[in-house]
């Protein structure tokens, strides 16, 4: 899919990914690319800025625990303010998607007109 | 180049084009080199140092990933700049009242007993400060209400300039109504005897121009900020 395109959505993208419950940057990663079978495959980082963005806009909380690794892991979770907000861009985006299904719908691919 | 070091050049890369937020960098490194190794465990073949690279270039270039921090480091930073400016003049609000509380208990001269030029300052400390309060909150609610950028945008950036804006405003009629408070406690203290009544002016005096230095170099970091800012956006 055109990065362009999932840019303007990150956000929306992001929370619907935590809405499973707690989860690290890595995490986040691949419940996106499982949840969307693969469509959206934007570089890995590009999820950190919107993660820490979130955070700092209160739509998202993250505390550091140990993985069994022994490393430290930065867990991010949602906040209620998080859950409104995933809800309200929910239902933006239906909206959007039932107006452009309404115009696309009986339009014909574009045709060579020579 | 052995294993380990290419997953560690890339994070020093990455905290190297992080450097204008120190502490953002420091978290950064630490939770992508958490991510780049899980990255490497997930995905096993018999060439570690390929799956090094394969982690890394999936990751994305360390200068775009720093100019998308950028953005939102910078808005953390005005609005803490916004809080500070709030603090800074409640701070001043508080000594000044402290202050004309010791002359009060010490039955010091009061601003009708200066002449004119008492009346002139007093006048002038009041107003200053009054505006310096006022648009200092403006300020602070102004940058709060932002949307953290996505970007360091063209709009963003003229919302900062406002911000800056409003904050040198407040910042130099604060230190209008210190000088004006500098004038005033000269004029109470001429002719005054060297005591330990003499002290408390004098350190109410030095915590205003403390709070209004302060003020000052948080402005001006945040203006510096803004630029180092723009150009790593403009590089990413």
């Amino acid at each position: 899919m055109e990065g362009e395109i999932l840019k303007g959505h990150l956000d929306m993208i992001v929370l619907a990914a935590l809405t499973a419950g707690p989860a690290h940057g890595y995490a986040v990663i691949e419940a996106i690319r499982r949840r969307s079978a693969g469509a959206f495959d934007l570089p890995e980082g590009t999820i950190y800025p919107v993660l820490h963005r979130l955070e700092q806009a209160g739509l998202l909380a993250s505390r550091w625990v140990t993985a069994e690794s022994g490393r430290r892991r930065r867990v991010y979770t949602m906040t209620r303010r998080g859950a409104r907000a995933l809800a309200a861009r929910r239902a933006v985006w239906e909206q959007l998607c039932e107006a452009i299904g309404g115009l696309l719908k009986g339009s014909r691919p574009c045709q060579n007109p020579t | 180049m052995p294993e380990s070091d290419v997953i560690a050049a890339y994070v020093a890369r990455l905290a190297g084009a992080l450097a204008f937020d120190p502490s953002l960098a420091r978290c950064v490194r630490r939770e992508v080199e958490d991510h780049l190794w899980e990255a490497v465990a997930a995905h096993p073949t018999g060439d570690r140092l390929e799956a090094e690279r394969r982690a890394v270039a999936h990751f994305g270039d360390p200068q775009v990933l720093a100019a998308q921090f950028a953005a939102a480091s910078l808005a953390k930073r005005a609005r803490r700049v916004g809080v500070a400016a709030v603090v800074m003049i409640a701070a001043v609000f508080l000594v000044m009242k402290a202050r004309l509380t010791w002359y009060a208990v010490m039955q010091g001269p009061a601003v009708d007993q200066m002449g004119a030029l008492g009346a002139i300052v007093s006048a002038i400390d009041r107003y200053a400060f009054w505006l310096s309060g006022y648009v200092g909150l403006a300020g602070w609610v102004y940058i709060d209400s932002r949307r953290i950028p996505v970007a360091f945008t063209r709009e963003y950036r003229g919302q900062l300039r406002r911000f800056v804006l409003l904050c040198s405003v407040a910042a130099g009629a604060l230190i209008a109504s210190v000088l004006s408070d500098g004038v005033l406690t000269s004029l109470r203290l001429v002719g005054t005897r060297w005591s330990l009544d003499v002290l408390m002016p004098l350190v109410s005096m030095a915590i205003e121009v403390v709070c209004v230095g302060g003020l000052v170099v948080s402005i001006r970091g945040m203006t510096q900020r803004t630029a180092s800012t723009g150009r790593a956006a403009r590089m990413g």
